[in-house]
């Protein structure tokens, strides 16, 4: 048992965490009692006790289950060790419970536990439905509604949307590059391990004294400084999850730059990988941001500080500058990745090369400078100075080339391609139809007369989630069922699939499309209650959801009953060029026996005697044509 | 922080299977990019705190620092002189492993060191009497954390500086293997250069 405690594990983890409480109380008790709180019962005060334990303990976690214990170990000085990969693979489910340095056992833990994340978001935004079936109170009051929804999106948003494309990224990238892994492998266990500490804390906010914070996932100050205690459960869970994704960014980025396999140059990479480039510097940028933005909060709470008490000079409206610069980029932090994935599953599926393969580069990297310029058209109504609103206008419209670029080079992609239209498929081709909805919408946003008319209605509720569900989620589908496979060894149930498509796709416009009418029709978002006349739509609203959250379960039985006994998969299954469908599935422990040399483009299907990736020594004309180990492009 | 995880491959026994040596695609070290890409991140933090700064010293138009309150610019003065110092000791001992001179490694990295904590704590002594406190108005809120923001980067900097310094007087580091001082130190260089931007903005200008 001694030893137990003393190894690295949820054992030591446990007793390191009932210290950080402690530490807590006693931190706060000695600075209580130096600080001229003279009576006995104003040393203990819970809100601070809360405070330092909501840092203290989920840091100690990490240390406990072993996050950092080659830094300490290295801090004392001793000699320094390489990872020497000696915990890769994964020998049974526990091992995905420990801190594991190989990029696919993180991959599937990074994912695993994003959709975990989003069958709990996706619940509560059931129970949001409920409540608003019919007009009036049904299930929960106003400010429970309120932490419902600011969860939903604080959860979808930090623990789903951006990890799950860290996760797919984590498992695919170092294989599609040619590397035996991340640059940083003890880093990136590291920032896995920050994510469940970030879901707990946002989660663990409706146990609060007050609930949990119900200001959205924007959470406005002011009335974030002034909430109860959940708001500091938001502002933590932020900095644990904006970390890990900084942690993830750069060391894709590292990898990408460095590890790449011999002959992969820049413009030989998979679009995936470009597009993982392209958000990585996005991260590494941008994150930073909200991050201030919620130390912010928290020192104005915390510690009395003033940057937002309008009293003492501070600056709401500050708040919301340093707040969108951030979310305004992390909405493509949200969506390149997934851009990645449809390329690769178009020109798979299609049997065509990508049309305009630069382009679609140029474009990501586009989209990642003019991210940076259009923050403030969120604040079209927030009382800024008003001529800000026109560049930023304009910016807004510009950005839409890049990405109309990307559709138009997709829908030529397909042009005349032998479409394969089974469900990686068929949910890449529902992408491009619901993302080009909400990007039409988004586009129309921009236009400053139109949005102040529909700005916080329900037509914003329904703009972003044609992007994020329509758009991202979409894509994430596509990625999840075409490396499958790859990450299980197991095919999937097509049929299942295409049903969990068609039921998924037709509910999710039946559910969010009616939401453009309610907005135009000016019904608020973020209100558990409304106006009689929007009954009926609502009504209509909450069974089609319910539908689309039923849907989600065929996903989940595919997906668990395939892993378990589907089929064993061949390593290439959709006959793809990339490196990653020419190692076994899944691939063996180290990726690569031997590590591949690049010698074309990435997506010549169809091309006669085309070849990506080779396993022979020093590629001539001759063995590409003899192809031993090659990946070659199926001849149609 | 001081060996590569793929730059030198562990050497394996026949027995032992392990995954090929990685590729290396670029020219740059796997670690000093890290710390490149980390020290981007920093800025966009210190970015952040000087929006804030903007929005509520520059934006606003009051009088800085507010009325009834004096800024000890002279001793801070001092203080970056020291500061600035310490990175030319940094310096000093990077190029002195680089030539194998073991001393000058020491001895740097101590000076550096204790430069260093100097530094923080002069810091902390002008906290304690400069006479106004974050809680008093914005002006002061932004004062305090611009320059304790960077106060906590030099007090994790002296951490990196303290390892590094401990694991010079026990032996590590040789003119071929010095990243370990090298990436600390453009981390301490970088808290350095933040340093003459946070002093320019807050207390001279």
């Amino acid at each position: 048992m001694a030893a137990r405690l003393r190894a690295p594990g949820f054992y030591r983890a446990g007793w390191m965490m009932a210290f950080g409480v402690a530490f807590a109380t006693g931190l706060t008790w000695v600075v209580r009692m130096s600080t001229g709180h003279s009576t006995f019962k104003h040393f203990i005060d819970g809100e601070a006790i809360l405070t330092v334990s909501l840092i203290a303990v989920p840091l100690l976690f990490l240390v406990g289950i072993g996050g950092f214990d080659y830094w300490f170990y290295w801090a004392a000085g001793r000699k320094t060790r390489a990872e020497d990969h000696s915990s890769h693979g994964a020998r049974s489910w526990k091992d995905y419970f420990r801190i594991n340095t190989d990029h696919k056992v993180i991959g599937v833990q990074y994912t695993v536990s994003s959709f975990f994340f989003l069958l709990v978001g996706g619940l509560i935004a059931m129970l949001m439905r409920a409540e608003l079936a019919a007009p009036g109170a049904q299930f929960v009051d106003a400010n429970t509604y309120n932490g419902l929804f600011s969860v939903h999106a604080s959860l979808l948003i930090f623990l789903f949307v951006i990890p799950v494309f860290a996760g797919l990224g984590n498992f695919v990238i170092p294989l599609m590059i040619g590397a035996p892994d991340m640059a940083f492998p003890r880093l990136n266990a590291l920032s896995f391990w920050l994510l469940p500490v970030a879901g707990a804390l946002m989660l663990g906010s409706f146990f609060a004294p007050g609930g949990a914070f119900a200001d959205g996932w924007t959470a406005y100050a002011p009335l974030s400084t002034n909430a109860p205690v959940g708001q500091t459960f938001f502002a933590l869970g932020v900095q644990f999850a904006g970390a890990s994704s900084i942690m993830t960014a750069l060391n894709f980025l590292v990898t990408i730059i460095t590890m790449r396999a011999p002959g992969m140059s820049f413009f030989r990479m998979p679009l995936l990988v470009w597009a993982n480039f392209a958000t990585s510097l996005l991260v590494v940028i941008a994150t930073p941001f909200i991050a201030a933005s919620q130390f912010f909060v928290l020192l104005d709470r915390a510690l009395g500080f003033n940057f937002f008490n309008a009293a003492k000079g501070g600056d709401v409206l500050m708040y919301q500058h340093v707040f969108w610069f951030y979310s305004h980029p992390a909405v493509y932090i949200m969506m390149l990745p997934g851009f990645g994935i449809i390329s690769e599953v178009l020109a798979v599926k299609a049997r065509k090369p990508i049309f305009g393969y630069r382009m679609m580069a140029f474009s990501l990297l586009a989209i990642v400078a003019l991210g940076f310029t259009v923050w403030a058209h969120h604040m079209f109504t927030s009382g800024m100075a008003s001529w800000i609103r026109i560049p930023m206008a304009v910016t807004t419209a510009i950005i839409a080339v890049p990405t109309g670029i990307k559709i138009f080079s997709w829908l030529a992609t397909l042009w005349r391609g032998v479409l394969h239209l089974d469900t990686a498929m068929l949910f890449a081709l529902g992408f491009l139809t619901t993302f080009t909805l909400g990007g039409i919408s988004g586009v129309m946003l921009a236009m400053i007369p139109f949005d102040i008319h529909v700005s916080a209605t329900y037509f914003i509720v329904a703009h972003i989630h044609y992007v994020l569900f329509g758009g991202s989620l979409m894509t994430i589908f596509a990625g999840v069922y075409y490396w499958f496979p790859k990450m299980t060894g197991r095919m999937y149930d097509e049929r299942l699939g295409k049903w969990h498509f068609w039921t998924t796709f037709v509910l999710f416009n039946l559910t969010f499309g009616p939401m453009h009418i309610l907005g135009l029709q000016g019904m608020p978002r973020r209100v558990e209650d409304y106006a009689s006349k929007f009954a009926d739509l609502n009504l209509f609203i909450s069974i089609a959801s319910f539908a689309l959250g039923l849907s989600t379960l065929i996903f989940l039985y595919n997906m668990v009953t395939s892993w378990r006994g589907g089929p064993i998969a061949a390593s290439n299954p959709w006959r793809g060029m990339t490196l990653e469908w020419q190692v076994s599935s899944p691939p063996p422990i180290f990726n690569f026996d031997k590590l591949p040399t690049v010698v074309g483009g990435p997506y010549e299907y169809g091309v006669p005697g085309a070849v990506h990736g080779t396993f022979a020594p020093t590629p001539t004309p001759a063995t590409v044509g003899a192809g031993s180990g090659v990946a070659r492009a199926p001849s149609e | 922080m001081e060996a590569a995880s793929i730059a030198h491959p562990v050497a394996h026994g026949d027995d032992h299977h392990g995954p090929p040596p990685a590729n290396s695609s670029s020219r740059a070290e796997p670690q000093l990019l890290g710390m490149l890409l980390f020290i981007i991140s920093e800025v966009m933090v210190f970015g952040a705190f000087f929006t804030a700064y903007f929005f509520i010293r520059v934006a606003q138009g009051d009088a800085w620092p507010a009325p009834g309150t004096t800024l000890p610019v002279e001793v801070a003065g001092v203080n970056t002189a020291i500061l600035v110092s310490s990175s030319m000791t940094m310096h000093w001992a990077q190029t002195s492993i680089k030539n194998g001179n073991r001393f000058g490694l020491k001895a740097g990295m101590l000076t550096t060191f204790l430069l260093g904590c100097t530094f923080l704590f002069i810091q902390i002594n002008e906290y304690a009497n400069i006479g106004f406190a974050p809680q008093d108005g914005a002006q002061q809120t932004v004062f305090y954390s611009l320059t304790g923001l960077h106060g906590a980067h030099v007090f994790i900097g002296l951490l990196l500086l303290l390892f590094v310094t401990i694991r010079s007087f026990r032996g590590h580091y040789s003119p071929e293997e010095h990243r370990g001082v090298e990436v600390p130190g453009i981390y301490w260089h970088f808290v350095d250069i933040m340093w003459i931007v946070v002093y320019t903005t807050v207390y001279i200008v």
